[in-house]
C-alpha cells in the first residue's frame, strides 16, 4: 500500500505543459462564496474555457479520443485537476451534470451513432446538459417517475413536470429520464432521453429555495421547475433502448451516490476557518487560543481528512480496476454528515456572526462560511439522501436483501 | 400538582392562535424568510391582541400574568415562527426596565411597551461567554454612547434600544437610546438568520440611564427572559414536529407513506425527544419563576436544550423532508433560520451547560 502521489518525469512533463496552457487559458480566479451569483459574463468565460478545454480532450480527460474525450489514463486527469484546483476551477468549470452522467450512461448504453452523435457535443464543451431525475411525486423513488414518452411516428411526444433542475443561464440538453411504457411493470417501463432545451412547450422556471450549494463554481445556485408540454423529441435520441431505462439508471446512479467527485479537491473551507479562529479575537482572547475551539476545529479537520481519505480510496481503486459495492455510498454519506457537525461546530464556535454573508464589515471567511451553514442543509438531498445511501450501503453489504445487490455497469 | 394549562392560559392560547390563523397565512410567513413582509402592518396586528402586556404589572398598563401564562403566549408565537420585536420589546426590554428602571422610567416607558407604540430592541447577541462580555461593545462618555455591535435582532421597527455600556471608570450600566438619535446607526445583514442588524453609535445623546442597574438584577432580567425564549423555541419545534406528521403521512413513495420506514421514523422520534426534553424543562422552569424557587439552573438547562433541540429539530426536518423542505413557501426554512438566529442569541448550549456547572459547583 502506498499512499504517496508520486509522479514520473513524464508526468511531471505533462503537468508542465498543463501549467503552461492555464497560464495562456485559464480566466481570472473568481472567489464566489456563492456560485448562485455567478454573472451571465462570468458564466460565459467559463464556457469558452470550457471549450479551449474541450479542444485539447481535457474537459472529459478520461473520456475516449474518438467522442472527443482526452483518453488519458487517470493519473494525468488527476495533475489535470489539481492545477485547475489551483485557479478555484473544476472539470467542467461550470455546472454539467447532466453531461458528467449522462455521458458516461450514453458511453455505455448508447448506439454507436448516438455515441457520435452526442458525445463530441458534450465533452468538447460545446453543449452544456442538466440532468432531470426528480418529480414532486418522485424523489428518492426515482422508479415511480411520471413523466411521460410516447412514440408517436419517429419520435416521443413528452408531458411531465421535473424539479429542482439545472442552474442558472441555462442549457442546450437535458438527461431526462421518462416514463416509455406507462402501463407497464415497475423499472421495466422507464426510458433516457437527450432532450435539445430550444424545442417548443419546455417551460423553466426558477425554484425559490433556501439555497442549492455547489463547489468553487462547478455548479449553480440556482435549481429550476422544468415543465414539458407536448414536447416532440426524435426518437433517435432515446439512450439504452425503450424500457430499459432502469438499467441506464443504474449506470447514472452508481456514479452519482459517490463517484462523482475527484481525488484531489481538498476542502478550503476548513482552512479558512482556522485561519479566523488564529486572527479574530473573543473576548480579548484569540478564538484559536480556546481549549475547547482547539477541540472543535480538530474535529472539523479530522472529517475532513476522512471524507477526503474515503474518495481518494474510490479514485484509486476505480483507478486499479478494483470493483466497488458499498464504497461510493458510504463516501458520499459520510461527506453529507459531515457537513452537518462542521457547520454546527462552525456556529459553536462563531456564533451568529457565522449566519451573516454581509460583505462589511467583512463576514467571517468571506461570506463562504455562511454559504456553508445553509448549504450544509441543502447537500443532504440531492443525489439521493443520506436514507438512500445507507440502504444502498445494506444492500451491498449483503444484509439489506436476501441477495447481494450488484453496482450498477460503468463500462 | 396539575400538569394542564389553566383557563386563562387556554384564553391567551387561542388569542395567538387565532392571530397567526387571521393574519399570519403560510404565504406571509414565506415572506419573512426572503425579506418581503411588511413589518409594520405585521406590528399592528400583534399590539391588536394585547398580548404585549402579558409580563408587564397591570400598574404600568399590562396584564400582569405570570412567567407561565406567557410562556403559552411564546410557545404559540413560535409555532409561526413569527418573527418580530415582540420579545425585545414585551420580555427582554420590559424585563430589564422593571429591574433596573426608576419608578418614573417604568411609568414612562412600560405602558408604552404593553400598547405596542414603543418598540424596545436590547443590544445584546451571542452570549457565549461571560455576561460581562455584554458590556464590552459600548462605552459612554460625556458626549454620548459609542460602539458597535453584530447581529442585534429587530432593529428595523424598534423605537428605542437599550444599550449596555461601560463608562469610562470602568462602570457598567444600561442606556435607553431613541433610534432616531442623531450618531446612531442601524445596518441590516443579510444571511443565514432573520432579521439582525449593525448597530453603530457615535456620541449618541441618550434618553435615560437605567439607574436600578446592578449586574445581578441585570442577569436575573435576562436569565428570566431566557426562559421566554425556550418557550419560543419549543414553540417552533412542535410546530416543525407537525410538519414532519403530516409529511411523513401524506408523502408517498415506493408505494407507501413514508412514515412507515424506520429510517423516517427515527428522524421524527428524535424530534419528539428535542421537544419534549426542551419542553418540559421550560415549563418547569417557568413554574419556578413564578413560584419564587431557585431556577437558575432549571433555565439554563432548559436553554441549552431549547437552543440544540430546535437546531437539531430543524436539522432532522429537513431529513423527513428532504427536497421539500427546502421549498421556501412550504414553511420549514423559516424555522431552520429562526433556529440558527437563536441558537446563540442570548447563550448558547455550551454558554448555558458552563453556567449549570457553576451553579451546582461542579
Amino acid at each position: 500500500m502506498d499512499f504517496e502521489l508520486e509522479w514520473t518525469k513524464d508526468q511531471e512533463a505533462f503537468r508542465k505543459e498543463v501549467r503552461m496552457w492555464l497560464q495562456d487559458n485559464a480566466p481570472t480566479i473568481f472567489e464566489h462564496p456563492d456560485p448562485a451569483n455567478l454573472t451571465e459574463e462570468e458564466y460565459l468565460l467559463q464556457r469558452s474555457f470550457g471549450k479551449a478545454l474541450g479542444s485539447k480532450g481535457w474537459l472529459y480527460p478520461t473520456m475516449p479520443i474518438e467522442y472527443g474525450g482526452g483518453g488519458l489514463p487517470m493519473d494525468l486527469a488527476m495533475i489535470l485537476e489539481e492545477e485547475l484546483d489551483l485557479y478555484n476551477l473544476a472539470l467542467p468549470p461550470y455546472y454539467d451534470t447532466g453531461g458528467k452522467l449522462g455521458s458516461m450512461a450514453i458511453l455505455v448504453w448508447g448506439e454507436h451513432q448516438q455515441k457520435s452523435y452526442f458525445l463530441p457535443k458534450i465533452l468538447s464543451g460545446e453543449i452544456r446538459t442538466w440532468q432531470l431525475l426528480t418529480e414532486p411525486e418522485s424523489g428518492s423513488d426515482l422508479a415511480s417517475v411520471k413523466t411521460t414518452a410516447i412514440l408517436d411516428g419517429d419520435e416521443y411526444v413528452v408531458n411531465g413536470t421535473k424539479i429542482y433542475v439545472g442552474s442558472n443561464h441555462g442549457a442546450e440538453y437535458s438527461w431526462t429520464i421518462v416514463v416509455t411504457d406507462p402501463g407497464g411493470e415497475r423499472h421495466k417501463n422507464l426510458g433516457w432521453l437527450m432532450i435539445p432545451m430550444n424545442l417548443p412547450g419546455i417551460t423553466v422556471e426558477p425554484m425559490d429555495l433556501l439555497f442549492v450549494g455547489g463547489e468553487r463554481g462547478a455548479a449553480s445556485g440556482i435549481k429550476n421547475t422544468v415543465f414539458f408540454d407536448d414536447v416532440r423529441v426524435p426518437a433517435f435520441n432515446l439512450i439504452g433502448g425503450e424500457n430499459n431505462g432502469w438499467k441506464v439508471a443504474s449506470t447514472h446512479l452508481e456514479i452519482e451516490h459517490g463517484l462523482l467527485r475527484s481525488a484531489v479537491r481538498g476542502d478550503p473551507l476548513t482552512e479558512r476557518i482556522v485561519e479566523y479562529a488564529r486572527e479574530n479575537k473573543n473576548g480579548g482572547h484569540f478564538y484559536i487560543e480556546d481549549p475547547y475551539v482547539k477541540e472543535r476545529l480538530v474535529d472539523f479537520f479530522i472529517d475532513t481528512e476522512v471524507t477526503r481519505l474515503l474518495h481518494f480510496r474510490n479514485y484509486a481503486w476505480r483507478s486499479q480496476g478494483k470493483q466497488l459495492t458499498y464504497e461510493g455510498a458510504q463516501a458520499y454519506l459520510f461527506q453529507k454528515r459531515s457537513q452537518l457537525t462542521r457547520a454546527r461546530a462552525v456556529l459553536d464556535i462563531f456564533g451568529s456572526q457565522a449566519l451573516i454573508a454581509d460583505p462589511d464589515p467583512e463576514a467571517i471567511g468571506g461570506g463562504h462560511i455562511e454559504i456553508h451553514q445553509r448549504s450544509s442543509i441543502v447537500d443532504q438531498h440531492p443525489g439521493g439522501t443520506a436514507e438512500i445511501q445507507r440502504v444502498i450501503i445494506a444492500r451491498r453489504l449483503g444484509i439489506g436483501r436476501s441477495e447481494r445487490e450488484e453496482p450498477g455497469k460503468l463500462n | 400538582m396539575d400538569l394542564l394549562l389553566n383557563e386563562q392560559q387556554l384564553m391567551l392560547q387561542s388569542t395567538v392562535q387565532d392571530l397567526l390563523k387571521r393574519d399570519f397565512t403560510k404565504e406571509r410567513l414565506a415572506e419573512f424568510d426572503s425579506g418581503k413582509a411588511d413589518l409594520k402592518d405585521q406590528w399592528d396586528s400583534v399590539c391588536s391582541t394585547g398580548i404585549l402586556g402579558s409580563l408587564i404589572p397591570e400598574k404600568y398598563g399590562g396584564i400582569g400574568g405570570s412567567f407561565s401564562d406567557t410562556g403559552v403566549v411564546f410557545q404559540e408565537l413560535g409555532k409561526g415562527p413569527l418573527p418580530g420585536p415582540h420579545f425585545t420589546s414585551s420580555v427582554l426590554a420590559a424585563n430589564l426596565i422593571i429591574q433596573c428602571g426608576t419608578e418614573s422610567q417604568k411609568q414612562n416607558y412600560l405602558p408604552r411597551i404593553a400598547d405596542g407604540k414603543f418598540i424596545f430592541s436590547v443590544a445584546i447577541s451571542n452570549l457565549n461567554q461571560s455576561v460581562n462580555t455584554i458590556f464590552e461593545d459600548f462605552r459612554l462618555a460625556q458626549n454620548g454612547v459609542s460602539g458597535v455591535r453584530l447581529n442585534i435582532p429587530e432593529l428595523r421597527l424598534a423605537t428605542h434600544v437599550i444599550v449596555p455600556f461601560t463608562s469610562e471608570p470602568g462602570i457598567q450600566g444600561l442606556a435607553v437610546i431613541p433610534t432616531n438619535t442623531y450618531g446612531l446607526s442601524i445596518r441590516p445583514l443579510t444571511g443565514m438568520s432573520t432579521e439582525q442588524y449593525e448597530l453603530k453609535t457615535e456620541n449618541a445623546e441618550i434618553e435615560e440611564i437605567l439607574t436600578g442597574f446592578k449586574l445581578s438584577a441585570f442577569s436575573s432580567a435576562l436569565i428570566q427572559s431566557t426562559a421566554l425564549l425556550c418557550s419560543f423555541q419549543v414553540g417552533g419545534l412542535e410546530r416543525v414536529l407537525e410538519m414532519c406528521l403530516t409529511y411523513s403521512k401524506t408523502r408517498h413513495q415506493f408505494g407507501q407513506p413514508i412514515g412507515r420506514f424506520q429510517r423516517v421514523q427515527d428522524h421524527i422520534i428524535d424530534i419528539v425527544n428535542y421537544l419534549d426534553s426542551a419542553k418540559w424543562t421550560t415549563y418547569e422552569a417557568l413554574w419556578k419563576l413564578d413560584t419564587a424557587q431557585e431556577s437558575k439552573v432549571g433555565i439554563h438547562m432548559a436553554g441549552s436544550l431549547a437552543s440544540e433541540g430546535y437546531y437539531l429539530g430543524c436539522n432532522a426536518a429537513h431529513d423527513v423532508h428532504a427536497g421539500v423542505g427546502i421549498i421556501r413557501e412550504y414553511g420549514l426554512t423559516l424555522h431552520t433560520k429562526m433556529s440558527r438566529t437563536l441558537y446563540s442569541y442570548l447563550g448558547n448550549p455550551r454558554y448555558h451547560r458552563n453556567e449549570i456547572a457553576k451553579a451546582l459547583y461542579f
